[in-house]
């Protein structure tokens, strides 16, 4: 009798957890990823200390548009975060996949950013970020791709209103 | 019993063999190129959906063979996902290239400068394709930096998609044309290059006229220290000291010269500036 009841607590905790492990996964990607920047080899113009904490900031935020609007087919997180060539791809992306019924999910694992160039009159910079992304295309309710890679990233982040936006952001082979 | 068992086996078997052959298979490009037709072998049948970075294309296919994409079609460069649905489900990772240079993104600064400064004109170009790829492989940049026909040229190499450069302002003032260019794409920015402050060795006034109530004084013609005419609108301050206090009178230049009229004295000094640059000192009346 002890043991049964035993066996039924056990197959209650593990219940639990299975249904607590997606949802757990699923808080994780849309919380913040983790972004590191370093600065020391940005050319020509030392970067000051607050646009390295803006950088940060508009960066990490920048993604978390990204894995939200691809996950959700929406476009408004990508206006607040992005402008001109990436604002235009991204925005494509989003449509063709909701056209074609995909949906992409982000597990986004955290970037170690290096500034690469900063313009003398401190209004664009360039980052070449190594991301970890665990990236699923679904097509409806069904995953037709999934991996985890190191992807190497160039972003160039301009100045506006009251940010730094992400103007261009395109991944390269290692 | 074992005969059924083994027949079994054999029909299971002949099924996974047939269900192999039938599997769809994905051949994609190593070297696909953006804006160049790509070709990828399939075999089987079902959908392809390729998924790159700023576009997802789909396309159904029987019977195998190849899916044939327009140059036109593949845009984006970047880390794409191939994924097959059909007979079975498989998927990879392909990278597009860049294709040649098409397109630049010129920063030039400051629009407004004064002439004759070392290091004050930036020009920031980052190299795109025709569909606002980022061109990481090194390209040669020209920048041209000319006023009135005289201009210097500079050839700086992109390195990861941006070249840059610092220039001094020309000696002549007027509207310099800062060009990029790259393989025949050019874009131009004009940096209007203005007198610099005046030049104090020139910088003189006099008393242009008077009477009972007021004493005129007006400048030479103002000039920078390289001849250019310093631009209408500029302050130049005069300030009156006499007995009775301190005139003040801010003027500003027009066609050239600025002019001021002080109260009258029959004892005063005359001094004038214009931003930290001082000019001469006038007395007027005393003995």
């Amino acid at each position: 009798m002890k043991l049964a009841r035993m066996l039924i607590l056990t197959v209650d905790v593990l219940l639990a957890i299975s249904g607590a492990v997606p949802l757990l996964k699923h808080i994780l990607a849309d919380t913040k990823p983790s972004v590191q920047l370093e600065v020391k080899n940005a050319q020509p113009r030392e970067v000051e200390d607050v646009t390295q904490n803006a950088i940060v900031r508009d960066y990490t935020l920048a993604w978390q548009a990204i894995t939200t609007a691809l996950a959700n087919n929406s476009l408004q997180p990508l206006n607040d975060n992005f402008a001109g060539f990436a604002l235009d791809k991204l925005t494509q992306r989003v449509k063709d996949q909701k056209q074609n019924g995909l949906t992409t999910r982000i597990v986004d694992h955290g970037h170690k950013v290096e500034a690469i160039f900063y313009s003398p009159d401190g209004a664009a910079i360039e980052l070449k970020d190594t991301a970890s992304i665990e990236t699923q295309v679904l097509d409806g309710g069904t995953v037709i791709h999934s991996d985890q890679a190191q992807i190497q990233y160039y972003a160039v982040m301009t100045g506006a209103e009251d940010r730094w936006k992400v103007r261009v952001l395109q991944s390269v082979a290692k | 019993m074992r005969k059924v068992i083994y027949i079994g086996i054999v029909i299971a078997l002949c099924w996974f063999a047939e269900d192999c052959a039938r599997a769809a298979e994905l051949h994609v490009p190593q070297n696909a190129v953006a804006g160049q037709p790509l070709s990828i072998g399939t075999s089987g049948s079902g959908t392809l959906y390729l998924i790159g970075p700023g576009q997802v294309i789909k396309r159904d296919f029987k019977s195998g063979g190849t899916v044939e994409i327009k140059g036109e079609e593949l845009r984006s460069a970047g880390r794409w996902i191939a994924a097959i649905r059909g007979d079975s489900n498989l998927s990879q990772v392909f990278w597009v290239k860049p294709g040649k240079p098409g397109k630049l993104n010129f920063l030039a600064r400051p629009s407004r400068v004064p002439v004759a400064r070392p290091n004050v004109i930036s020009g920031v170009t980052f190299v795109f394709d025709q569909y606002q790829n980022l061109i990481l492989d090194p390209t040669p940049v020209n920048f041209n930096l000319s006023v009135g026909g005289a201009g210097s040229t500079k050839t700086v190499t992109s390195h990861d998609g941006v070249a840059w450069i610092n220039s001094a302002s020309a000696p002549k003032a007027g509207a310099a044309q800062f060009v990029a260019s790259v393989d025949g794409t050019t874009v131009t920015r004009v940096v209007q290059q203005v007198a610099a402050d005046p030049c104090e060795r020139s910088f003189r006034m006099h008393v242009a006229g008077h009477d009972a109530n007021r004493l005129i004084v007006e400048t030479d013609p103002i000039r920078d220290c390289s001849g250019n005419p310093v631009p209408d609108g500029t302050i130049v301050t005069f300030i009156q000291t006499d007995k009775s206090g301190k005139s003040t009178v801010d003027a500003r230049i027009k066609k050239g010269t600025a002019r001021a009229e002080l109260p009258a004295s029959d004892n005063a000094t005359i001094t004038m500036a214009a931003g930290v640059v001082l000019g001469n000192e006038l007395h007027v009346g005393g003995k």
